[in-house]
């Protein structure tokens, strides 16, 4: 009879800690994600990468901040990308924090999730190429392809994926496949779908990445 | 309240995992810096029972469910891995400490004195491919290398004359072994192609002094090539670039554990010399052959044998106008032949022991043929006259043969013990007119190196190399040291300092064997910093020589020299995208007294200004790449020196500066693609150049008549080299795909 009592309430409390959690843990994630909405500059993201770890540290089983970690460090590499070496050490960071949020994860169930992940991992990935073209370019050129076209199949209307895609076709020399029309559409595609995203702590970025490329069309 | 519940629930885990965990044990513990600090997200991994967990933000992680033998490993990026084994007869708890990684938070690589190109290059660093796609290098790595500081401009003739070197003073090497003959027999006046194609190499060491004790036998300079793993598909290509073109495979086997490759080259100037004028009369080539062929095994898990044969044939023959008298020409024809074999084996024995383990043996044959000929090209035979040493035939054939293993043992903190030996067999034979000529040389080597990290900052690689020749008789102690401080920012200052010993040249060899090995000394101080696709490098150096060969009154060792001098390297990837550019400033001051100087003389392949600049430009949205490569120098002297019989000694009896030097090489390549039905398209492309395009009248010197009265410039060829050709690469499988689609 202890023994049931004990497990009803284990049981009960189990609920309401969890719950608690729930509530407040969006405080401080909810805050470094409106700023990273609003972040441009390689400075920003560094710093923000900095917020998320911490958030990181104290929400332990909860995969977004290890994401967004991850994401800055891709963001900074992206932003960087004519400076070669010094761009290693955040993919580094960024390649370590995917694995992080990617434990964290139900990798079976959890498709949408692991899609926004390869999305960044595929971006993380591209930054190493930046490292040195010639001697990173291809391991890591087919590294970030690979990830990419998992985060596609994981789910085919990942706005970011599709970013990624449009990135890909865009930079890319035509003789090796590239297409910069074709990479335009992806984008408009891929503005379309966020278009129908709300802003939420869940993965919404794309917009600014969107519209910096379709710029260059102009 | 809610603690209250969170108790309730530990006690609940608590006895439920007693209850079917019996036996079970648990690891907990803190992960923490060699400062204290803790660490968190270090990942902690228990096999084989493959349990792991993530330490929290105070460094905290537990394991639950253990039993029996297990192996700890702690890892976290910037930190050395942790591995531990244990044995669990109870729960653990485990204080660890990470020691710093050195590699990834404060790399500090000694550099002084070299260029390293290579295939884990970041930023601006050097890759072989940058090296060796400077515009005018003609794929022949020597060339290439000009484009760098420390080598001299040297338009008439091949090889790379570093800080105030001969080119012999410079020596090849192919993972680790000597590459004897690394260039077709010298032609006066005019520069030889290489024999052994760079595409092969993914590494390029270019030590332009104190260099690492596992190499010797070259005074100035040693360039260390590393050669391709297995490749990652299997491959094909053809290119025709007249007057020369190739084709080769590359094939991988299906488990993709060995790998052979086959290629062809064939160049014959002849019909290009009829189009573009040359100032010699050829009347043989200019004409190449060459194949060669490799293999590739990986041999257990860690192991790899390399196999590489290159054999060539040459044939030049051309006349020029005879120095020595209005009514004669000179002709000149040197037909080579050589064979390369090597055979390299690397292994891990043990996780900290490494083994590499080289076999070379090489043939060369080079047959010179000098005639005299009348006005009308037919032999002239002028018996007793003081000309008819012109009519020689000269053969020499030469076989060598290298063994060499060297041991690593990888110690903490990235350092490392390396020791071995080798051994070089050289027996050359040949005959001069009618004398024979012979020597059998066995020169026997034994090394030690270490590489110590005295600081996190500071590194210092100390090694001593004893190298015996049974020709000459002698065993001499080479030492060579360097340092490395890395400052905060990035920066390092290096210190070399290091004693180079190499025999005497086979010339002097044949008529003389009571002698010395030469003997240099190299002190160099430099200053490089990366950063942000920029790399900085200033280097000053001295360089001392002693028991330099004198060929004049009688062959002795009394000859002596000095080089000395700053050079610069700048290379920028940054400032204007897609653009590349590197550019050089050598400063040299240089004498030396050798062979027949009659004292301390600026030799003629130096002079002490140098700059270089080299230029790369993507236009990526049109598939278009452009090279631009400039050299500009002062003049090098020429002297006149003759024996004087008057003096008995040698004198100089005529000397002057030719003028300043440029030249400017231009290439552009641009790649399209054809038949695109294929599923994937090959990649093709079309190249043009030319070198020297500014047509520059360029003077390496004067000839001098044995008389001393006429003197005729030493120039090229022709003015400028013109190419242009087609090149298409595609994978073995892409072609089965295209002929299913046409059976």
């Amino acid at each position: 009879m202890k023994k049931l009592v004990l497990a009803i309430l284990a049981l009960v409390s189990f609920y309401f800690t969890s719950a608690a959690q729930e509530q407040g843990k969006p405080n401080a994630l909810q805050n470094a994600v409106t700023k990273l909405d609003q972040a441009t500059k390689a400075k920003d993201f560094e710093l923000l990468e900095k917020e998320f770890l911490q958030i990181a540290a104290q929400q332990k089983k909860d995969w977004l901040p290890y994401y967004y970690a991850a994401f800055c460090n891709a963001k900074v590499g992206f932003i960087n990308q004519d400076d070669g070496e010094s761009i290693e050490p955040f993919s580094n960071r960024g390649e370590e924090q995917v694995q992080m949020a990617k434990s964290l994860l139900d990798t079976v169930k959890q498709k949408k999730e692991l899609s926004e992940l390869y999305t960044v991992l595929s971006m993380v990935y591209r930054t190493k190429v930046f490292i040195n073209p010639m001697t990173y370019g291809r391991k890591y050129g087919v590294l970030s392809q690979q990830y990419r076209v998992k985060a596609q199949e994981l789910n085919p209307e990942n706005p970011r994926a599709i970013y990624v895609k449009a990135w890909e076709m865009y930079k890319t020399p035509k003789m090796w496949g590239g297409d910069k029309e074709a990479g335009k559409q992806l984008a408009t595609r891929s503005l379309a779908l966020l278009q129908k995203e709300q802003s939420s702590i869940q993965p919404h970025w794309g917009k600014t990445e969107n519209q910096e490329l379709l710029g260059k069309n102009k | 309240m809610k603690t209250n519940f969170a108790t309730y629930i530990i006690i609940i885990l608590l006895v439920s995992a007693f209850s079917f965990a019996f036996g079970q044990y648990r690891i907990s513990g803190t992960v923490k810096s060699d400062k204290g600090n803790a660490i968190p997200l270090a990942s902690v991994l228990l096999s084989p029972s493959n349990k792991g967990a993530k330490t929290d933000s105070t460094g905290k992680f537990s394991i639950e469910g253990l039993k029996g033998k297990q192996v700890l490993s702690v890892s976290s990026i910037g930190y050395k891995l942790f591995k531990k084994d244990i044995s669990l007869d109870s729960s653990l708890y485990l204080d660890i400490v990470l020691k710093p990684d050195t590699r990834t938070l404060n790399e500090v690589t000694i550099s002084a004195g070299s260029f390293e190109a290579s295939d884990k290059a970041k930023g601006a660093s050097l890759t072989a491919m940058d090296a060796f796609t400077v515009a005018g290098s003609m794929a022949d790595l020597s060339l290439a290398l000009r484009s760098l500081p420390g080598a001299q401009q040297v338009g008439d003739l091949d090889g790379l004359f570093v800080r105030g070197g001969t080119g012999d003073e410079t020596k090849q090497f192919i993972d680790g072994t000597l590459l004897k003959n690394p260039n077709y027999p010298r032609v006066p006046g005019v520069q030889q192609y290489a024999r052994v194609n760079p595409i092969l190499f993914k590494g390029i060491l270019f030590s332009t002094g104190g260099y690492s004790a596992l190499y010797g036998q070259a005074m100035s300079s040693a360039l260390i090539l590393e050669s391709n793993e297995l490749p990652e598909k299997s491959s094909a290509y053809f290119a025709i670039f007249p007057p020369s073109s190739n084709a080769g495979i590359q094939q991988l086997s299906r488990n993709k554990k060995s790998s052979y490759g086959v290629t062809l080259r064939y160049s014959n100037a002849t019909f290009y010399n009829s189009i573009v004028k040359q100032k010699p009369d050829y009347f043989r080539g200019p004409e190449y052959i060459e194949g060669d062929a490799n293999f590739r095994i990986k041999t257990g898990k860690t192991g790899m044998l390399k196999f590489y044969t290159n054999w060539n044939i040459s044939d030049v023959g051309m006349r020029n106008a005879d120095i020595d008298s209005t009514a004669l020409r000179s002709s000149y024809q040197v037909k080579g032949k050589s064979i390369y074999n090597n055979l390299s084996y690397k292994d891990y024995l043990t996780d900290k022991w490494q083994v590499d383990a080289g076999l070379v043996y090489s043939y060369n044959e080079d047959h010179t043929i000098n005639g005299l000929l009348n006005i009308d090209g037919q032999p002239v035979n002028l018996e007793d006259d003081a000309l008819n040493y012109k009519n020689a035939q000269k053969l020499f054939r030469s076989n060598f043969a290298q063994g060499r293993i060297v041991f690593t043992n990888t110690l903490s903190n990235n350092q490392a013990l390396r020791f071995g030996a080798e051994h070089f067999y050289n027996r050359d034979r040949g005959f001069s007119n009618d004398s024979t000529l012979a020597i059998i040389d066995n020169l026997s080597a034994a090394f030690v190196e270490g590489d110590i990290y005295l600081a996190k900052n500071l590194a210092a690689k100390i090694g001593t190399r004893i190298e015996y020749s049974s020709l000459l008789n002698k065993a001499v102690v080479a030492p060579r040291a360097s340092l490395a401080y890395r400052l905060k920012d990035g920066g390092q200052f290096n210190l070399a300092y290091g004693i180079f010993y190499q025999e005497p040249l086979n010339e002097i060899l044949y008529r003389s064997t009571d002698l010395k090995f030469s003997r240099a000394a190299h002190y160099m101080l430099n200053y490089t910093k990366k950063a942000n696709n920029r790399f900085l490098r200033i280097e000053a150096y001295r360089k001392q020589y002693n028991d330099l060969v004198k060929t004049i009154p009688v062959i002795n060792n009394e000859g002596s020299g000095y080089a000395q001098g700053v050079e610069l390297f700048f290379r920028d990837k940054k400032t204007i995208k897609n653009l590349d550019y590197w550019v050089t400033y050598t400063y040299l001051d240089t004498k030396r007294n050798y062979l027949n100087y009659p004292f301390a003389l600026q030799p003629a392949f130096a002079t002490p200004h140098t700059a270089t600049i080299a230029i790369k430009q993507n236009f990526q949205d049109i598939n278009t790449y452009v090279n631009v490569s400039y050299a500009i120098a002062t003049g090098r002297p020429y002297y006149d020196i003759r024996y004087s019989a008057d003096d008995n000694a040698c004198k100089i009896f005529d000397q002057g500066k030719t003028k300043a030097y440029s030249v400017m090489n231009l290439q552009i390549a641009h790649l399209f693609s054809i038949f695109s039905s294929w599923k994937q398209r090959p990649v093709s492309g079309f190249s043009v150049g030319v070198n020297n395009i500014l047509g520059t009248k360029q003077v390496f010197g004067y000839n001098y008549s044995l008389d001393g009265t006429n003197k005729v410039p030493i120039t090229l060829p022709a003015t400028r080299f013109f190419y242009a050709g087609i090149f298409m690469s595609f994978g073995i499988d892409r072609t089965s795909d295209f002929l299913d689609k046409n059976q």
